[in-house]
């Protein structure tokens, strides 16, 4: 009885602990008439530098780690107990910053915006996996990333994902990540940070959207495995592209696959290649035909995806700080009005003249109309290759993971009965 | 991966699915107190408590009361002290929640990591390869057609004014300055805009010998800056009925509190408006603008603020449409009651015959056209209101009522709102509520405010019916609107308008009201003035001056203007209690409602303007 209540349960309390919000309220001082001083806010200090060393080497140590479980032991419990740690330092302690997946928007304003000093620490922490997954394949992903991690524990009863839902699904992080380099290059805003789902449990504190975004993402975790690696995360489209060329990739089999196929509904996460079967639906004939005509809708893709990014340049330029700011001063520029945002009024204390503030508007604005069209043309080229993709031909004729998508857990390597030079585990891991 | 039937007695499996199972009954218990906890904070709220908003309110007027301050103060207290205690008990659950959430979350993986499972039955038939490509292309495919779509959904429902409105402030900005009207911005759009205010050739009714050039033009006035003007622009200048806005709140400084007509006194100059007309004054830089009409004629005057000569006469006349005779009006409607506007570029004024017509600066029409005979038993009177470069029209007239906006450099109709009003002779008030620019009318039977980018109405309420002559007042996201045989109405602007407070003791029928944060100054046209609270409608004072009164309060400086139809200016305090300053006379009968500038004041008489300051 109770383990077929148990995923009640699981459920009930993932929806309770998106309703329980702890938003951060805020109380405006009392106003002291008796000469008190209020005493000056205090903003904590930078993290010491030592502590960055100490940062960068755990998530070095944590990589090889992992690494070193997956590729050599071939242990998932190894692989597990390296995830929970970095659950607790990355996550818990480290309260999810620093983050290799928000580092992206670092690099790309750094990139943009020549004044901006991109930390040595973000940096290391945007490159470091990059450079483990060229050799090891995603191994963070596997036993480093917090986010990850969060998400496995609850993976309790995933389900095989029909493949065209998972391959149109697969455009979402393409898009995320696109939107998330628009705004970090236009200087607007850290949107993988702003929506981070995790850092509001993480740090025991978050706004009720985002505890309901995270409450939903970890229920629907329970079924559809990491939801958020799979269908969002914007790192991952890095990760996942490096991965395909990675030097030594985990395999499923230690020695040669038997096409026994019990590794076959293994990965949570469907990214084992199944070897090809011969029924053939169309000839090869037929299949580059195709191809050619897809590649040749490409400048077309493009164009068209440009142009509709570019339709978005006001929506998107809405959200900028200069240009919210610019838009209230032209409203309340029309008519001589009394009451002013707290904005427009710090704006007019400060003494800039207004035309600066509609030029830089100006500014920011034609950069997402060059931002939009290049998003869009992204995600045009994007959805050609992804659809061209699935046009090539799988030589394979045995069971491997597919380099990209696949994270590197470890969980298939307990399925194969094949000896290696290690020995299969007994085939009690789940989870 | 199902689970191998679980014979085994394992207790320890027992007791870990008791450990989840009582984890979750932990957990819940939490999460609801938390819930329950977060919403009655929200609640509460004691951020916006009231009782201590309205008890600071009472302070501000009576700064003095000891016991009321130590009320406030313990109050205060008290809502500090519930808010962190609120606090403390929502991070302590917090930990607790996350905690009880672990051991859910260790007991069932321990469990799965004891329970032996199997591999899958790789029996099941394998999906043909080539068939799932094919799919999935499909579906990629779609994916991309839905961003796109997407995409233009979120664009169809996007403002796009934001670039060409930016254009234009800058134009603005850049020809105020005294440049070139499209240096330094140097875009098309702008350049566009440039060409449209040039003036058109031949312009239907406009004659070239209808205007008068006067020889002492001042030099280098802006010609054609494109456009519309900054708040700090507008508040420089007048720049219609009721000042910026048409709120009855001024922006200058040093308006003069004393003169005299007969002596001339503080008189600047004062000249004599060829044709009567009701139209108040309005002021934008060194010029003043008015119209005047009767049954045959219909002029507009340019007049130079320095000496007051007049520097050019625009007669408005062979306009299409126009009606051979004009309407019969009411004798103290007449032909030219409706306030001219401006934005700087270009003025704007309508006559009772309903042709309205915009001009430059030099008195050359830029565009002209009626709007149809108005059916209005006393004579058309809305003035006209500027917003950004339109003019809005409020045309409540006998079954047709409807607002409009028409674009400043063409008159094209931008946007036009059908309403189901009775006629209305009240004057549009356009004002910023803190989260958007609402355009604001009265006419029976309701108040109603519009987006004055697109006219949709945002609101309405049914409050006041009648012929209905003020125009509402506004201050701090209040609307108090009045007319004679109605009564006088407070609204909450919000979410939802609500009705904030009525009385009826005195109305108004044809001065309209002016309101500050706290107080509302009503006068009503046989003379009594009273003083509200604008939270409660409680009457501070009242006063009886005891003589007709049609032109409307204005406040500036802290004070109050109010003219009688005789001429005499009552100025006193804007405050709770009645302080007159001055009462100066002017020797000259008068409707209009005055205009102020830095040390200025410009009041029309009935035949003469006058220019008051030192
Ligand atoms: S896909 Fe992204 S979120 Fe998931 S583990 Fe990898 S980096 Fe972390
Ligand atoms: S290691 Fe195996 S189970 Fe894990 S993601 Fe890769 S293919 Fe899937």
């Amino acid at each position: 009885m109770f383990r077929k209540s148990r995923e009640f349960w699981l459920l009930l309390l993932l929806m309770l602990l998106a309703g329980s919000s702890f938003a951060i309220q805020r109380f405006p001082r009392p106003e002291f008439e008796t000469g008190y001083q209020q005493p000056e806010t205090m903003l904590p200090g930078p993290r010491a530098e030592i502590m960055a060393v100490v940062d960068l080497a755990v998530l070095i140590l944590a990589l090889s780690a992992v690494s070193w479980m997956v590729l050599k032991k071939r242990s998932r419990k190894g692989v597990f107990w390296v995830s929970m740690f970095s659950l607790v330092y990355f996550g818990f302690y480290r309260e999810g910053c620093i983050c290799a997946v928000g580092s992206v928007q670092n690099v790309t304003l750094a990139l943009f915006d020549p004044t901006y000093p991109i930390p040595l620490t973000v940096l290391a922490f945007f490159i470091i996996p990059l450079i483990f997954t060229l050799f090891f394949g995603r191994t963070f992903c596997a036993g480093v990333c917090p986010f990850g991690a969060m998400q496995d524990l609850v993976a309790f009863r995933p389900k095989t994902i029909n493949s065209k839902v998972d391959a149109a699904l697969g455009m979402m992080p393409y898009l995320y990540l696109g939107l998330a380099v628009l705004f970090a290059a236009t200087g607007t805003d850290f949107i993988i940070c702003r929506y981070d789902p995790f850092v509001g449990i993480f740090r025991i504190n978050a706004g009720f959207s985002m505890l309901l975004f995270a409450a939903i993402l970890l229920l629907t975790g329970i079924f559809i495995a990491r939801p958020y690696c799979r269908y969002l995360c914007p790192y991952g489209v890095l990760l996942n592209w490096i991965s395909r060329f990675s030097y030594r990739h985990m395999t499923i089999t230690p020695a040669e696959c038997i096409n026994c196929r019990l590794c076959e509904n293994s990965c949570p996460y469907g990214a084992i290649k199944i070897p090809n079967s011969v029924k053939y639906a169309e000839t090869r004939r037929q299949r580059v035909r195709k191809l050619m005509f897809i590649t040749l809708l490409f400048p077309f893709l493009m164009v068209g995806g440009g142009w509709a990014g570019s339709r978005l340049q006001e929506t998107f330029a809405g959200v900028n700080r200069t240009v919210k700011l610019a838009k209230e001063l032209l409203v309340s520029d029309q008519n001589g009005q009394d009451v002013e945002s707290f904005e427009i009024k710090a704006f007019r204390s400060s003494g800039k003249p207004l035309t600066e503030v509609y030029q830089e508007a100006r500014i920011i604005l034609h950069r997402f109309l060059i931002g939009g069209w290049i998003l869009g043309a992204f995600l045009g080229l994007t959805t050609g290759l992804m659809v061209a993709g699935k046009l090539l031909e799988n030589h394979q004729s045995d069971y491997v993971p597919d380099k990209g998508a696949c994270l590197s857990c470890a969980r298939c390597t307990d399925y194969c009965p094949v000896m290696g030079n290690t020995m299969p585990t007994e085939l009690n891991h789940k989870a | 991966m199902d689970k191998l039937p679980d014979k085994s007695p394992d207790r320890t499996i027992r007791s870990l699915h008791i450990t989840a199972f009582a984890g979750s009954v932990f957990a819940l218990i939490l999460s609801v107190m938390l819930i329950l906890n977060f919403l009655q904070m929200k609640r509460i709220d004691p951020l916006n408590s009231r009782t201590l908003i309205l008890l600071n309110e009472r302070l501000k007027t009576n700064p003095e009361d000891k016991t009321l301050r130590e009320e406030i103060r313990s109050l205060d207290l008290l809502a500090r002290k519930a808010f962190f205690t609120s606090q403390w008990q929502i991070r302590i659950g917090g930990y607790l929640l996350l905690i009880s959430g672990l051991v859910v979350v260790i007991s069932l993986k321990t469990t799965d990591f004891i329970v032996k499972i199997s591999p899958d039955e790789p029996g099941r038939q394998k999906l043909d390869f080539w068939e799932r490509q094919s799919a999935s292309r499909k579906w990629i495919a779609g994916a991309g057609v839905v961003m796109i779509c997407s995409a233009l959904i979120l664009a169809f429902m996007t403002d796009h004014e934001l670039g060409r409105d930016l254009e234009h402030a800058l134009g603005g900005a850049v020809a105020a300055k005294g440049e070139p009207a499209n240096a330094n911005v140097g875009s098309d759009k702008a350049n566009r805009e440039n060409r449209m205010v040039e003036l058109p050739a031949d312009v239907p009714g406009m004659v070239s010998d209808s205007v008068t050039q006067s020889a002492d033009q001042p030099s280098g006035f802006a010609a054609n800056p494109v456009g519309f003007p900054t708040q700090a622009e507008i508040r420089k200048n007048f720049p219609g009925f009721r000042g910026p806005g048409g709120i009855g709140i001024d922006h200058h400084k040093n308006i003069p509190v004393s003169w005299d007509g007969k002596s001339g006194k503080n008189i600047i100059w004062k000249t004599k408006i060829p044709l009567p007309g009701f139209n108040s004054p309005i002021v934008w830089d060194d010029r003043i603008f008015l119209s005047g009409a009767n049954e045959t004629r219909r002029e507009i005057y340019g007049i130079d603020a320095g000496k007051g000569t007049i520097l050019w006469t625009t007669v408005i006349d062979k306009v299409p449409g126009s009606p051979a005779k004009a309407p019969a009006v009411n004798k103290e409607t007449g032909q030219a009651a409706p306030g001219m506007t401006t934005d700087g570029r270009r003025v704007y004024a309508i006559f009772a015959n309903g042709d309205i017509a915009a001009l430059n600066f030099e008195g050359k029409i830029v565009w002209v056209k009626n709007l149809g005979v108005p059916s209005n038993h006393y004579g058309h009177s809305s003035s006209l209101i500027m917003y950004k470069d339109r003019v809005i029209v409020q045309y409540d007239q006998r079954g047709s009522a409807a607002v409009m906006a028409l674009a400043g450099p063409t008159g094209d109709v931008i946007w036009k709102t059908q309403r189901a009003v009775k006629v209305s002779w009240a004057s549009p008030v356009l004002v910023h509520t803190g989260t958007r620019m609402e355009l604001i009318l009265a006419a029976e039977p309701f108040i109603a405010a519009y987006d004055p980018e697109n006219g949709k109405e945002l609101w309405r309420t049914d409050c006041i019916n009648g012929e209905v002559g003020p125009s509402v007042a506004y201050a701090d996201g209040r609307v108090f609107s009045v007319n004679e045989y109605s009564k006088l109405t407070a609204i909450q602007l919000g979410e939802q308008p609500r009705i904030l407070w009525e009385d009826s003791e005195y109305l108004s029928d044809v001065p309209s009201p002016v309101a500050t944060a706290q107080y509302l100054f009503l006068a009503t046209s046989y003379g009594t003035v009273v003083c509200y609270n604008v939270l409660n409608g409680e009457k501070f004072w009242e006063h009886e001056f005891d003589q007709t009164i049609y032109s409307s309060p204005m406040m500036a400086e802290g004070r109050i203007y109010l003219l009688d139809k005789l001429g005499v200016m009552y100025i006193f305090n804007a405050s709770d209690k009645f302080q007159l300053i001055g009462q100066p006379v002017l020797g000259e009968g008068t409707f209009c409602t005055p205009a102020f500038t830095d040390g200025r004041l410009y009041i029309r008489g009935n035949n003469n303007l006058y220019c008051i300051g030192k």
